[in-house]
């Protein structure tokens, strides 16, 4: 099944000139600013899932670093906003805007609009949840009947990995069900904050990789990824818009 | 005022139902656009699919250079206009011209305006300050005749009207310690009033930020926009880390404000063309009453003039916690605005703790004042530090109401259904934004107050720009959140139609 998830299906390609000369070294003084305004890009990211699959502890263990616990665990109402700077290279910074949807039926058309301006997404499951492991698939069909024209790079997160003792989908069969849909598969668990980094960063990164090939462009109108503001290195930016104008898809 | 812009909104609901015009969208969405909004219901809705354009309004580079011709014709006329904040719109007095004001203030950007209003306070110049400060600051130390002086300065030259003020300020706080605080918030008031006035006379009617609000489309964009540039210029110039701090865009995106407001924005066009679908297809009498019902609405929309005096009072610190939680607990949802109430919490613990050092510190002064006055004050807050408090407590605080405002909007219209009436539900949220809106304003007389008194040895152009930041960014808070408030009818008449479709049904 092509899922969503396979990258690149409707690539817009553009020379390959650009990508790799691009972000250099970022001399100067605002290297070394540790400035939240100075990133090179900005990724949209959307969290997808069941309702109680543990989305918003996710989010939350990713931003704050903690874990909300019990006591705050009231549902998501609509979607929620979450944002952090993250890392990908010495010097290179991605921002992160994260989108928070709840997993709640009758939101479901409030959520659904937030797929078309996402670059990338977690889809989440709940590891002790059979049920939310077999709706990863409806999860993808409507993400995939409403991201149109867009595309959209996913990750698939097995949640809750801390309860081992009740698990109810094998790792196994959650790693067949990702590479069928040409994703990613990652066991995270926000409790103990496992993997909750990395599930992040794999997806930015599988992202840049992207956006720096040319597999995914800067386009007027998509909130998906836009360039930031990078002193001394405007070049990066300027390049990475320039070429939407010569794109013939 | 108000019924200006109750008339525009009304006149725009029944002229909308044609044009489509709203934002220059470009052709590919077009497609998408119409084809969803026939089919109602099942695909999701135009403002939900629909790409935000990059806000880039034309005429706002115009608006800005044209600046500073215009302060000097203000500067010239400062003791003849004493419109004051009534005149500009104060606190939820009226949608419209604080709707333009946000956009006059944010587009031009906020350093923009603030220079603006110093140059029309009639600063002097630089040499002119020192002198006047070190005269001041001399006379501090024999109190008796300075400040007597000083407010000769204030009165009789009008045109060093703010320094003047600002001086006896200083003075008086010195030598007469807290009693003259009162008088002082009138002086801050003052400088207040002059800067909105500047921002009024700047563009008389409002006539071109009003076109910039119509062109630009959406709020959301504008201050987006704003923060991008703020985004821009932090990146660029790698200022000192306590200008970061102050940033009001940036922050109110760091709070998520920007992504609430756009949310809010997306339900409320969404119902709004429901809405218009429905009035479509209705006719005769059943038109006409549902008009009527959505007329009542409407004007629980309109925000109450709240007085002065009322304004004046002294709240006591629970009030605010309480009247907020009975008023959302009269909305029937499931949310509770604790985050808002956290904050406030916090910001007025930041205040009580600031009045209590600041009267520890008077006390040992009073002891060895000769040693305080050179002698070190790091434990004390800098000026810099109170006004990026307040920025950030502006911010958040405004960030979260819209929160709230949007976590509203999505359970009326996702929600389990309640008994009460969309009108009910529309007077609470008019009451709640009245509540917010004082609340705004009080924070503002309240860190300016602190700022004054922190401030006593800063000079007038280290302490007026950070006391005029606030005053103004308190103001654009209050207009956000009225701005939010307005985007709630669209979701209420949403609510209205279910409940009257479900009555005829049964």
């Amino acid at each position: 099944m092509p899922g969503v998830g396979a990258i690149g299906a409707r690539c817009r390609h553009r020379p390959r000139r650009s990508p790799r000369k691009s972000p250099k070294a970022e001399p100067g003084p605002a290297g070394a600013a540790m400035d939240a305004a100075i990133w090179i890009y900005q990724f949209r990211l959307i969290v997808l899932g069941d309702s109680t699959v543990g989305k918003s502890c996710l989010l939350h263990r990713f931003t704050e670093g903690r874990f909300p616990g019990p006591l705050h665990s009231d549902p998501t109402v609509g979607v929620d906003f979450f944002s952090r700077l993250v890392e990908i290279e010495p010097g290179k910074r991605v921002k992160l805007q994260l989108w928070d949807t709840a997993g709640q039926e009758r939101f479901r058309s409030i959520t659904r609009s937030y797929y078309r301006n996402s670059v990338g997404g977690l889809l989440v499951f709940d590891i002790t949840n059979r049920r939310s492991f077999e709706h990863v698939k409806d999860w993808l069909e409507e993400a995939k009947m409403h991201v149109q024209p867009f595309q959209i790079v996913f990750l698939l997160v097995g949640h809750k990995c801390d309860l081992v003792s009740q698990r109810e989908v094998t790792r196994e069969e959650a790693e067949k069900l990702s590479s069928d849909c040409g994703m990613k598969y990652i066991e995270t668990s926000a409790k103990d904050a496992t993997n909750v980094e990395e599930s992040f960063t794999i997806l930015t990164r599988d992202i840049y990789e992207l956006v720096k090939k040319g597999e995914i462009t800067i386009q007027d109108g998509w909130e998906g990824v836009k360039s930031g503001f990078v002193p001394n290195v405007v070049h990066s930016s300027e390049e990475a818009v320039k070429p939407r104008r010569q794109c013939i898809c | 005022m108000s019924v200006m812009s109750e008339k525009d909104s009304s006149e725009n609901l029944k002229e909308e139902a044609s044009h489509e015009d709203e934002n220059e969208q470009k052709p590919e969405e077009l497609g998408s656009t119409e084809s969803s909004e026939q089919g109602e219901q099942e695909h999701e809705p135009v403002p939900m699919t629909r790409k935000r354009p990059e806000p880039k309004p034309p005429s706002q580079p115009a608006a800005t250079e044209k600046a500073p011709a215009e302060t000097l014709k203000v500067s010239d006329s400062l003791a003849a206009s004493q419109t004051g904040w009534g005149y500009w719109g104060s606190w939820g007095k009226s949608l419209l011209s604080t709707a333009s004001a946000t956009v006059a203030t944010v587009g031009q950007g906020i350093s923009n305006v603030i220079e603006k209003a110093e140059t029309s306070l009639g600063i002097p110049s630089p040499s002119e300050i020192s002198s006047e400060t070190r005269d001041a600051t001399e006379g501090s130390e024999n109190p008796g005749d300075s400040s007597t002086d000083a407010v000769d300065d204030g009165t009789s030259f009008p045109i060093a009207g703010a320094l003047g003020v600002l001086s006896t300020i200083s003075t008086a706080v010195q030598s007469t310690g807290k009693s003259v605080i009162s008088g002082g918030l009138d002086a801050l008031e003052f400088i207040g009033k002059k800067t909105m006035d500047v921002i009024a006379e700047g563009d008389p009617g409002f006539k071109k930020t009003k076109g910039l609000m119509n062109r630009t489309s959406t709020l959301s964009q504008v201050l987006r926009e704003a923060k991008e540039k703020e985004e821009q210029q932090t990146a660029t110039e790698v200022t000192m880390a306590t200008e970061k701090k102050a940033h009001y865009g940036l922050l109110f995106d760091e709070f998520q404000g920007l992504s609430h407001l756009e949310a809010l924005e997306m339900l409320s066009r969404e119902s709004e063309s429901k809405v218009k679908l429905v009035l479509n297809a209705l006719s005769g009498e059943e038109l006409d009453t549902l008009k009527e019902e959505m007329e009542q609405l409407r004007e629980a929309f309109s925000l109450a003039e709240f007085s002065e005096e009322e304004e004046e009072e002294k709240r006591g610190d629970e009030e605010f916690t309480k009247e907020v939680t009975e008023l959302f607990s009269e909305l029937h949802v499931s949310t509770k605005p604790d985050k808002l109430i956290m904050v406030r919490t916090s910001a007025r613990e930041w205040i009580a703790q600031f009045n209590i050092d600041l009267s520890k510190e008077e006390e040992e002064s009073e002891e060895n004042r000769a040693e305080s006055r050179d002698g070190d004050h790091d434990a004390k807050k800098s000026v810099e530090d109170i006004h990026a408090f307040a920025i950030r407590s502006l911010a958040e605080l405004t960030a979260y109401s819209i929160e709230m405002f949007h976590k509203t909007a999505a359970l009326f219209l996702h929600g389990q259904k309640k008994e009460v009436t969309a009108t009910d539900r529309a007077k609470s949220l008019s009451q709640m934004t009245i509540v917010l809106c004082k609340e705004l304003s009080t924070f503002s007389k309240e860190f300016t107050t602190c700022l004054t008194t922190a401030g006593v040895k800063e000079k007038a152009d280290v302490l007026n720009p950070l006391i005029t930041g606030v005053f103004l960014e308190a103001s654009n808070s209050a207009s956000y959140i009225q701005d939010a408030f307005q985007l709630l009818l669209p979701v209420l008449q949403i609510s209205l139609i279910e409940a009257r479709t479900e009555l005829l049904q049964q």
